[in-house]
């Protein structure tokens, strides 16, 4: 574990900060001072992710650092959407999403390297900022649909609001909206490594937790349109089968030296 | 009368036995797409632990190849279970998509065009990689799992082979008790080292450097001639009050100076490689580019990439070359598949405007 002695750290702890003042907030059942924090904290991880962009002169998603910091940004908007335009809420007052966002930052904050990297020859490529943008932003889907499941399978008691959809449901909704993302980063990913490697599928280690994350999705709709809602917890127990492949294929891959492979620049 | 209800009844027997016949078939087929759906996963998992070039001949054996046609077949015959796989659009385009990309997968690979030559005369190699030096032109290719050279019906020359740099390059710093310090190579900056060891300057950088020595006197110089030996000069300033020069050297990192026991290195990062290549068909240039990691070249139905060098002399650029036979019917099944799953999820389903309570359920 590392302290950030610099500006950019900083900026880190006040969006940590921002995000647990919410969500003790929000667990004290003040929603509108919550949503407030919630919404500060987001300013600050977007500051934070603004400062890396200019101090590193290219989109700050080349390694785990920059892909925690900018997930941290992501987190509020996608609750907002979730909320507003799919009936979709995580916890008490979006505490579940707070919780989320202090789970991303923190990494940043405490555990990667922030030192600057330049982008090398492979990585300068116009879809570099694409496939990574929509990969995490399905991941941020998936892990919200991996929370909701998890209710479902220990049984949480449902949020009382007429606007919401229960767990289950809720679970579909994120995962229909994460699972084109998903696709979209799976197919960017393969478009670029045939500008890159000469291949559109090299049968790389990430590629493949890849592959298989995306199959746990779609093997998810196939078995829910088999049996409709009368599994629900099976229905629910392949969302959070899919968030835990999805978390080797970000994490695992790229720190394990059981892994490598061409995207080990990630690391 | 009679007669015209037994022959309605046996009508709506055969019915009922045919629509029993079709449930029966349906349920078959969803459950075998699901449960090939699990074992891929299981399979993609397996790859992921042997390594890329296992998992590379692991999915293209003999058996994974019946595998692959077997799922394909599968997604057909979904289309003749399901009515609704072609009634919806969305569903049809994923589903298709996914037909085109196994379809041109197959196609494409190296068995396809083993397949291709042997029924169709088709000549075309699958993959392989070319060495061309400066000035020269090549038309052979070097296939290397099979350790033997193949003709293209046209050659390639390479103009020119240059890397360019990210600047500056950074000056790496160790002592013996494994202090580090890092600093961009620019002339003038300086690093503070300790109390024992005083500090160190950047006083010059050069591209080409040369060491010349007069009457006893080491000088460094920058060479204007051929070649390249990247170098920095730097000045230690002692606590003491003298001063030493030494010259760091990109090509030679890892130098131990004996007297201060620092161990110092000189690395510049490759921002990118570039060979200028001629497409030489006939004795005439009918195309050329210069190529870059993420730019390959396209002639003759091939892509030609930018894959490797020479990383001492810098003399001759190695190139991969790959056959684009199946690749365009691989992007038809990624924009189907694409188009598919957007219109699909997004519209039909997660953003359908409906009350909570039973929206946009199933699949």
């Amino acid at each position: 574990m590392e302290i950030k002695y610099t500006l950019q750290g900083l900026l880190i702890y006040i969006g940590i900060s921002l995000y647990l003042l919410g969500f003790v907030t929000a667990l004290l059942r003040r929603s509108k001072n919550a949503r407030t924090l919630f919404a500060l904290g987001f300013i600050a991880a977007v500051t934070a992710v603004a400062y890396r962009w200019y101090h590193v002169e290219h989109v700050p998603m080349q390694n785990l650092f920059e892909v925690f910091l900018v997930l941290g940004m992501m987190i509020y908007p996608i609750s907002i959407i979730s909320r507003r335009y799919l009936g979709v809420s995580a916890g008490v007052g979006n505490s579940a999403d707070m919780l989320l966002a202090i789970i991303v930052l923190f990494p940043a904050g405490f555990i990667f390297d922030a030192q600057p990297q330049r982008l090398p020859p492979a990585l300068q490529c116009w879809l570099f900022a694409p496939h990574v943008a929509v990969y995490m932003l399905a991941y941020v889907f998936m892990a919200k649909a991996a929370f909701l499941a998890s209710c479902r399978i220990v049984g949480a008691k449902p949020l009382r609001s007429t606007e919401l959809v229960s767990y289950e449901h809720g679970t579909y909704r994120m995962v229909c909206v994460g699972f084109p993302l998903l696709t979209c980063g799976l197919l960017l990913g393969s478009w670029w490594g045939k500008l890159a490697w000469g291949d559109y599928w090299g049968w790389d280690p990430k590629e493949l937790w890849s592959l298989a994350s995306w199959l746990v999705y779609a093997g998810y709709f196939h078995f829910r349109y088999i049996y409709g809602k009368k599994h629900e917890k099976l229905n629910c127990f392949w969302a959070v089968v899919g968030m835990f492949v999805i978390l080797i294929t970000l994490l695992w891959v790229n720190l394990s030296r059981l892994f490598p492979g061409l995207h080990n620049y990630a690391t | 009368m009679k007669t015209t209800s037994s022959t309605t009844s046996s009508r709506d027997n055969l019915f009922l036995v045919a629509k029993n016949l079709m449930n029966k078939f349906k349920k078959i087929v969803i459950h075998a797409s699901l449960w090939t759906i699990i074992c891929l996963i299981f399979l993609s998992i397996y790859g992921a632990f042997v390594g890329a070039e296992r998992a590379r001949a692991f999915f293209n054996s003999l058996p994974l190849g019946v595998f692959w046609i077997v799922f394909a077949v599968l997604l057909i015959t979904g289309f003749m279970a399901f009515r609704r796989l072609i009634r919806h659009r969305s569903l049809l385009l994923i589903h298709l998509g996914c037909v085109l990309i196994l379809a041109g997968a197959l196609y494409g690979s190296e068995t396809g065009h083993k397949l291709q030559k042997r029924f169709f005369g088709i000549q075309k190699t699958h993959s392989a990689r070319m060495i061309i030096y400066e000035g020269q032109q090549n038309d052979r290719l070097y296939l290397k799992r099979e350790d033997r050279f193949e003709q293209l019906p046209f050659s390639i020359k390479l103009d020119d082979f240059r890397m360019t740099y990210y600047r500056p390059g950074t000056l790496f710093v160790r002592t013996e008790d494994d202090e580090r310090w890092s600093v961009p190579a620019d002339v003038g900056n300086a690093i503070h080292l300790n109390d024992e060891l005083g500090e160190l300057t950047i006083i010059a950088a050069f591209e080409n450097c040369k060491i010349r020595i007069d009457d006893g006197n080491v000088t460094a110089i920058e060479d204007a001639g051929p070649g390249s030996n990247p170098a920095l000069a730097i000045r230690i300033d002692k606590p003491d009050g003298t001063a030493e020069t030494k010259y760091i050297f990109e090509k030679f990192p890892g130098f131990v100076h004996s007297q201060n026991n620092l161990y110092m290195s000189y690395s510049r990062m490759v921002s990118d490689y570039i060979s200028d290549l001629k497409v030489i068909a006939d004795g005439k240039v009918v195309a050329e580019k210069s190529i870059e990691v993420n730019k390959p070249l396209y002639y003759g139905r091939y892509h030609f990439y930018q894959s490797s060098y020479d990383d001492e002399e810098g003399l001759y650029t190695i190139l991969s070359v790959t056959s684009d036979t199946g690749l365009y019917l691989v992007y038809a099944g990624y924009l189907m598949l694409s188009i598919g799953v957007f219109w699909h999820f997004w519209l039909r389903k997660a953003f359908k405007i409906t009350k909570p309570s039973g929206a946009a359920d199933g699949n």
